[in-house]
């Protein structure tokens, strides 16, 4: 009994020596907190042009030549100004002066042109080799001026260099930018440990000024209930995104406040046209229309978890967004299969997997509403372990989802007759037509009406159901300023404050 | 004595060896491996053949199995492959956090369990025992992640008096871990002492009922002398397996409460390790919590024959 009392001493000392501890840690420094959900399983590398890059560190350690500004438009960052020459074949940019990357070397020709060969090299197996295969070779004129030469003319090259990945490293640096993340970036990192702790430091040196906190901490947390928790606990600043589920408990918080805004980002079911009965364009319009979006949007992410798009894939807040009327059918779309030889209805197949958290209520939302039009769904739920290698783009239809890429890059990748990840392997020489069109169109309003009726297109005959892009909400702890509600990779990460 | 020894020894080793042999086979059914899982989307043609190439998956699973139980007998537990680091290396650092964990929730739940445990037995159907064993079963009915769960709201998000999230990193010294355990030390201590107690109540009783103790009452030892020397040591005997056992699954059992409070102790190394296919370091954790489960109930045996007399003369057993 002695023992045990003087036992039960001892654990109430070292409890409150951790809390005191704990409380101590908070000192004058600021910094800002958040979680990640460590999508790489640990091998989170800081090599922006790698297979498994870790993202969030990469977004504030490290710059692009060219950003995106809110409407769209592509904005000086590295590269502070461009112009092509006649034919847009040859596109001369001019670099930023001044700045220097976080080893104290400074920005110049050289490391553009080192890692667009970088790029290039199939020995690094590049994802972004294919998104810019455009580029033929990047020369330097002088340490401040480079010119890409293209193999063909693209009259919005600047807005493929806003890609997340194009982003610019020190050329010395070779393979061992994996650890080091040198970057010109408003943080530089300092440790590396994505399942763990991963601390970047402010760089007084930014070139746009120096940030406004001394360090941002990302922490590693697989489980999402983990990460509300911790949101709820005070102990981050900063929650990615919550679902229509979680929002609520944050919703009459004092402590945070919420941002939503359209991501651009989608999720959709891809038939393949190829298939029976999907090799019929109209059994395809068909299917399209019975949707029902808004309710759709309702129903899966909940009324302001997403905007409602037509069969488009080209993001609400792009430049080249056409607006689609696309009310729910039911009578236009049997008229169709009716015409199609499938007057007494049709049975198809979908996959889907909780590889996604709304991939299945998709389907199910789907299996409701196009029973009406006598349309009479199956729902596989596959394993979400191997459903990239067995299900997509396997199966006759399934669900996938894309993250936000400008107009031309999401229309020539996922859309393209011979694009490797053409989902629907939708065909069409006039589309692709359309496409090389407009990139070698010298005036914006050309371009605009060819993107758009390529987007037309897609709504007429695609073989993809895309109901909706979603809006994102995240969660922010009250005094964090600075944070502009736009995609985290657009954040001015020097601005961001805290109390 | 020595031959009941080594025959169980060998059964230890057995016993090992059929758990990794399992656990090979069960991650090698799952559908993917850890270059479809890695890579993704992007897991198709030369991508993927190269990325089966680095890791050795290229090979028939047979093959990779030999060679990795023959890297593991001479101690080499190989490399991860979705981490850049030793299997060793990885397995060591979160053991020793889930071992902090485990043994703090030990230390504090062991003792306060035979405490109570022999109260509520002496103290047999009086309102102290009734309240006590009423509360013990409340605890074992609710899973750990609801309990862990509550205690986060509690003590997180409405007091905002302890951490709930762990968001100190894996390699941290241990120091920095104390505020950190607390919630999930009294989650898995809350849990052993229900389950030991009850077992310590029964034997008490079981105990007390006995002809000896009611041979000792007649002849009049005092009753505390008599708990201490003679209730004690014949009750406590038989928990010894069951503290044992106890301990070994809250080693594994601690996976969901790692879980919940984002402890980067093995169990989550596991979950993770299992979502990403990576085989080395699943077979290396699975050899080591094995290791572990076996050896805590080698150790409650000998210690069991070691206390009882009548087992330890028994001949040829």
């Amino acid at each position: 009994m002695n023992i045990f009392s003087k036992f039960l001493a001892t654990t109430a000392l070292c409890a409150t020596g951790a809390i005191s501890l704990s409380a101590q840690a908070v000192s004058a420094e600021t910094v800002f907190r958040f979680a990640h959900p460590v999508g790489m399983g640990g091998a989170e590398s800081m090599d922006p042009i790698g297979t498994n890059r870790f993202y969030y560190a990469i977004i504030i350690t490290q710059n692009k030549l060219v950003r995106i500004s809110p409407d769209g438009r592509p904005d000086a960052s590295l590269a502070v100004s461009w112009e092509a020459s006649d034919d847009a074949r040859d596109w001369t940019f001019n670099l930023r002066e001044g700045v220097t990357f976080h080893d104290g070397s400074a920005f110049d020709a050289a490391d553009v042109v080192k890692q667009f060969e970088r790029i290039k090299d199939p020995a690094n197996e590049s994802p972004l080799a294919s998104a810019l295969a455009l580029v033929d070779s990047v020369e330097a004129v002088d340490d401040h001026t480079v010119i890409f030469h293209l193999n063909n003319a693209h009259a919005d090259f600047p807005l493929l260099l806003t890609d997340y990945r194009v982003r610019m490293v020190p050329s010395e640096v070779g393979p061992n930018i994996a650890e080091t993340g040198i970057g010109t970036g408003p943080y530089k990192l300092e440790t590396l440990d994505a399942e763990g702790t991963t601390v970047l430091v402010a760089n007084p040196d930014y070139w746009e000024g120096a940030p406004k906190m001394d360090r941002i901490e990302i922490i590693g947390i697989p489980d999402a209930q983990a990460r509300v928790q911790a949101m709820m606990g005070g102990q981050i600043d900063w929650l990615l995104s919550v679902n229509a589920q979680q929002a609520p408990l944050f919703a009459n918080n004092p402590g945070v406040t919420m941002q939503s805004y359209s991501a651009g980002d989608w999720k959709g079911i891809s038939f393949d046209v190829r298939d029976e009965p999907y090799n019929d364009p109209q059994v395809r319009k068909a299917l399209r229309m019975v949707v029902d979006r808004a309710e759709m949007v309702e129903l899966v992410v909940g009324p302001d978890g997403g905007t409602v798009t037509c069969d488009n894939p080209v993001a609400p807040t792009d430049q080249y967004r056409v607006d689609i009327d696309c009310p729910q059918d039911i009578e236009g779309a049997k008229a169709l299969l009716a015409e199609a030889g499938y007057a007494d209805g049709i049975e198809i197949e979908i996959s889907t997997s909780d590889l996604d958290q709304h991939w299945v209520n998709i389907a199910e939302v789907y299996q409701q509403q196009a029973a009406a039009a006598g349309i009479d769904v199956s729902i596989n739920v596959e394993p979400s372990d191997g459903y990239w290698s067995d299900v997509w783009m396997q199966d006759p239809a399934f669900l996938s989802w894309w993250s936000a890429r400008p107009a031309d890059q999401i229309l020539n990748e996922a859309f393209r007759g011979d694009a490797s990840w053409n989902e629907s392997r939708y065909n069409n020489p006039d589309f692709d037509a359309k496409l090389d069109a407009a990139r070698r169109a010298p005036t914006f309003d050309e371009r605009a009406k060819l993107y758009g009726e390529a987007q037309v297109m897609l709504w007429e005959e695609g073989g993809t159901m895309i109901p909706f892009h979603l809006n994102i909400t995240r969660v922010l702890a009250r005094g964090v300023s600075g944070f502009d509600e736009i995609d985290e990779q657009h954040i001015r990460w020097h601005l961001v404050s805290k109390e | 004595m020595l031959k009941l020894l080594l025959k169980r020894l060998a059964l230890a080793v057995v016993t090992i060896a059929i758990v990794v042999t399992i656990v090979f086979l069960a991650v090698e059914a799952l559908p993917g491996d850890a270059c479809t899982s890695f890579l993704g989307r992007a897991a198709k043609g030369n991508r993927l053949i190269m990325c089966r190439e680095e890791f050795g998956l290229d090979q028939p699973a047979m093959p990779r199995f030999i060679e990795w139980i023959t890297a593991a007998l001479h101690g080499d537990l190989g490399e991860s492959m979705a981490r850049r680091d030793t299997v060793a290396e990885l397995v060591g650092i979160r053991l020793r956090n889930t071992l902090l964990l485990g043994l703090s929730a030990s230390a504090i739940g062991v003792p306060l369990a035979i405490m109570l445990g022999v109260i509520a037995g002496l103290w047999r159907d009086r309102p102290l025992d009734i309240g006590l064993s009423t509360f013990a079963i409340i605890i074992m009915t609710i899973p750990e992640f609801v309990m862990g769960t509550v205690l986060i709201l509690i003590f997180s998000i409405w007091l905002k008096w302890l951490p709930g999230i762990v968001i100190t990193r894996p390699t941290a010294p241990l120091s920095d871990f104390l505020g950190d355990i607390i919630l999930p030390v009294i989650t898995l201590a809350g849990i052993m002492t229900a389950h030991i107690m009850r077992m310590v109540r029964t034997s008490v009783i079981d105990v007390m009922n006995s002809e000896y103790i009611k041979m000792a009452q007649l002849k009049g030892v005092p009753y505390w002398k008599m708990v201490r020397r003679h209730v004690l040591p014949n009750a406590l005997v038989p928990t010894i397996n069951l503290i044992a056992l106890t301990i070994a699954w809250m080693l594994g059992g601690v996976v969901v409460i790692e879980v919940v409070f984002n402890y980067p102790g093995i169990g989550r190394l596991i979950v993770d390790a299992i979502g990403d296919r990576d085989l080395p370091l699943v077979q290396g954790i699975a050899l080591v919590l094995a290791s572990i489960y076996v050896g805590l109930n080698l150790a409650a045996d000998i210690l069991t024959l070691m206390l009882n007399p009548k087992l330890r003369t028994m001949k040829g057993h």
